[in-house]
């Protein structure tokens, strides 16, 4: 079994609200692949991250079923702790995922090696490699609380991915950057993946998904309403009935009668074949 | 190695070792409550206007110092002078009552000993960035969540001052007028509490969820942190001296009780 | 309603220069899209609109009255702003108690509230949550309640922070019809996006920002037209105008409807 996440016939409820969030999910992530879940809003892509992590059943209470194994251990076993040493997750508001203890940004970096019990020395390496990398090292000097919404993104990335998760969760992390700065954090993901993490991104930009995704699955109403590859997901003209667009491409070739492309680059030589 | 940190005491004061401070507050502070007159405190009182010269924070130092210490000392001088039972000795007669020694010097004693925490309390507080402090905490066996109470609470005013600036400024462009007196401030800003502390303190939910997700309660594993906290030959000379200065004042002090050795002021008087 | 800039300058300290010299003029009731990298001075030069900023060089006149003579409260009832985290406006205990909050400071008639409130929620999709905790909502209704509060103000002008951030493809849509909804009513909508899609099949003017000034400003043809400059301010057009323009096409298109247009035209040209 290659599957680095399993879930299977995953359902929840939370405490206080009528409908179930996610009802009988079922997927494997292969490892060093990149999955994406898109859907529209209140489709359950939260609730499913927050389950990857072990925050649903830990953290969140609520009526559960099914089960979820991260690299082959029971997330409902495990504690969230513990987890976060195989998968780390990216939040949707980077000011919350801050610590509130750290007085620098480095610190902030460097707070989850710390709970790891990394030595310093390599500690104080990483942080300056992820700086470099995120492009925030000429603020490691500064208070987290007072940086502008695009640099805490960029440092709760960071602050993530530094501990050298295998299975990295991305909720719309990137919503407080502007497209240059996510585009970014895309490449990074992109190397990132190509080393071998896998990567399992929630997002709201299906060009973006189409470039970057293996896997895409659709949730709809908390049931996955299709799941394959990018081409197949997005090609299928059933995918607007579940709130999702295709990526822009779709409908032009559609329209020119071209065969359906989903990424930039191929589209830009089909139409240029058809003006030639 | 670069080390990034924000911008810190650099004097000898500062250098010290987070735990050489709270040493010394506590030394100090005890010293002066077990002698059984005012005359140590005060000489320690005069010391630390010394080390807040050292430390480069004389100005503020002072201000604390007399900002507290002046109507404290006139208010404990004029209730123990007139009411303490010991007194005995009357120094001035106000006519509706009497100012007497004995209450005084009990009040010099109390004020004294307070000034001797407050400042020590306050140098170190000054002169201490908060991650050493609980870094060095860490390291000598504080619990972790212990360690996180203390920075987060020490973050979260300064956090809920920002929010209510930006949750202000949103308000009054929903024509919420701020800009009368003082009363009419008070009240137009009196409903904005509630969503600032509401908002707090689901902010501080989500957090608390977003640090498990980074392996703080983490079992098993002895924390490390990227702030470094030295302990250099300052730190274990001044441990020692400290430790020994409270040793041998408590038991001087004991004797004293005890009139094995004569008192340098009597309370009873001449 | 005409706003008007005349050398705009706004340090938040000696070292820090937000806006540096901005003229311009934003009248009418076409919709205005303020775009540009982060940090490029777009928050900052709306937040001059109501006087929540105050120039610290230049001016700004709404409707030839200098913004320094009044309050951020007295402008409200000329000027709306919608900020991008709901959470730093709602504070009510109900939709309805917020959307009431900003017509009652400002001295509206109790009955023009009252028929407001039913039209605004309907605008904003709210009919039926109109007695629920705004802390209850979706993040998605969050944000159209913090738009239907400052709606129901009945502002000559609206400015909206990122309304897109976060929203699936019906927010979207919503958020196009209380667009058009103003622009019928004369009002004049102003929007800082970082969503080219949704600047480009909503707003007729663009301004671009960089470093603190205005580096382009025209319809959303024009600007879009400027590859280079838009590439050297870091602006990547939306997808349908990226491929005609990779492709060759002259015409600067945004929609698929506009680019089979475009390629027919250029055909027949060639043929």
């Amino acid at each position: 079994m290659s599957a680095i996440v399993h879930v299977e016939d995953f359902s929840f409820k939370y405490r206080d609200t009528k409908r179930r969030a996610v009802k009988h999910v079922s997927f494997d992530v292969e490892e060093g692949s990149c999955f994406a879940i898109i859907g529209a809003n209140g489709s359950g892509k939260s609730t499913l991250c927050n389950a990857l992590v072990g925050l649903i059943p830990h953290y969140f209470v609520g009526a559960r079923a099914g089960r979820i194994l991260i690299d082959g251990v029971d997330v409902a076993e495990s504690t969230i702790a513990e987890l976060s040493n195989t998968i780390g997750l990216v939040f949707q508001n980077p000011f919350n995922q801050l610590s509130y203890t750290a007085g620098t940004v480095a610190e902030e970096l460097a707070y989850g090696l710390g709970n790891h019990g990394v030595a310093r020395e390599l500690m104080i390496e990483r942080v300056e490699a992820v700086a470099k990398l995120m492009r925030i090292d000429h603020i490691l000097d500064k208070n987290p609380l007072e940086l502008s919404g695009g640099q805490v993104q960029r440092v709760a990335f960071g602050s993530t991915f530094i501990m050298e998760p295998r299975v990295l969760v991305l909720d719309e992390c990137t919503t407080q950057l502007d497209p240059l700065g996510a585009s970014e954090i895309f490449d990074i993901v992109k190397q990132l993946n190509a080393d071998g993490v896998t990567v399992i991104m929630v997002d709201h930009d299906m060009e973006r998904v189409a470039q970057y995704a293996d896997t895409v699955m659709v949730l709809d109403r908390g049931s996955v309403a299709a799941i394959g590859a990018p081409y197949e997901v997005f090609a299928d003209p059933e995918l607007e009935s579940h709130g999702v667009q295709p990526p822009d491409y779709v409908p032009l070739t559609r329209a020119l009668g071209l065969p359906i492309e989903i990424r930039e680059e191929p589209t830009i030589a089909a139409v240029k074949e058809v003006l030639a | 190695m670069p080390h990034h940190m924000p911008a810190m005491n650099t004097t000898v004061i500062g250098r010290l070792n987070p735990i050489t401070k709270i040493v010394a507050v506590f030394s100090l502070g005890l010293s002066a409550l077990a002698w059984p007159d005012f005359t140590l405190g005060l000489i320690v009182v005069a010391l630390l206007f010394v080390v807040s010269f050292m430390a480069h924070i004389q100005k503020d130092f002072a201000k604390i110092m007399f900002g507290f210490g002046i109507p404290v000392t006139v208010m404990l001088m004029f209730i123990q002078g007139m009411y303490s039972p010991k007194n005995k000795t009357v120094l001035l007669d106000l006519g509706f009552s009497q100012l007497c020694l004995e209450g005084v010097l009990y009040a010099a004693k109390v004020v004294v000993s307070l000034l001797v925490f407050l400042g020590s309390f306050y140098i170190m507080n000054k002169t201490t960035y908060v991650g050493s402090m609980v870094a060095a905490l860490t390291a000598v066996g504080l619990n972790a969540k212990v360690g996180y109470l203390v920075l987060a609470s020490l973050n979260v005013v300064p956090q809920m001052q920002r929010r209510m600036a930006v949750i202000q400024e949103a308000q009054s462009a929903r024509g919420l007028d701020a800009t009368g007196g003082m009363l009419s401030r008070i009240k137009a800003y009196i409903p904005l509490l509630g969503p600032v502390v509401l908002s707090s303190l689901t902010d501080a939910q989500e957090r608390g969820m977003t640090l498990e997700t980074r392996g703080f309660g983490i079992t098993g594993v002895r924390q490390t942190s990227y702030v470094k906290v030295d302990w250099n030959t300052m730190d274990t000379v001044a441990n020692w001296v400290l430790g020994i200065v409270l040793l041998a004042v408590v038991v001087v002090s004991i004797l004293m009780r005890i009139g094995v050795i004569p008192m340098l002021i009597t309370w009873g008087g001449v | 309603m005409r706003i008007e800039l005349k050398g705009l300058e706004h340090a938040y300290s000696k070292t820090d220069k937000a806006l540096d010299g901005v003229d311009l003029v934003l009248e009418g009731s076409e919709p205005v899209a303020i775009i540009g990298q982060n940090g490029a001075g777009k928050t900052t030069l709306v937040k001059h609109f109501n006087g929540i900023l105050r120039p610290t060089g230049g001016s700004v006149e709404i409707n030839g009255v200098d913004i320094n003579t009044r309050s951020t409260a007295e402008w409200s009832r000329e000027v709306g702003y919608v900020f991008q985290n709901p959470d730093d406006q709602l504070f009510l205990e109900s939709v309805r108690k917020e959307f009431e909050f900003g017509p009652r400071q400002i001295g509206m008639d109790a009955d023009t509230i009252a028929r407001r409130v039913n039209e605004v929620a309907e605008l904003t999709g709210l009919s039926k949550k109109l007695d629920v905790h705004p802390f209850d909502l979706t993040p998605t209704e969050k944000k159209f309640c913090t738009i239907g509060a400052v709606i129901m103000m009945d502002p000559a002008a609206v400015i909206f922070d990122e309304p897109t951030c976060g929203q699936d493809r019906s927010g979207n849509a919503r958020l196009k019809t209380i667009i058009e909804r103003l622009r019928g009513q004369g009002k004049l909508c102003i929007t800082i996006s970082h969503d080219m899609k949704f600047v480009t099949a909503n707003f007729s003017r663009v301004i671009v920002m960089c470093h603190g000034t205005v580096l382009l400003d025209g319809s959303v043809n024009e600007v879009f037209a400027q590859t280079d400059i838009l590439r050297r301010s870091f602006i990547t057009p939306p997808p349908i105008t990226r491929v005609a323009q990779g492709a060759g096409l002259k015409e600067t298109v945004f929609t698929v409807p506009a680019f089979i247009n475009a390629i027919t035209k250029e055909r027949n040209h060639h043929g």
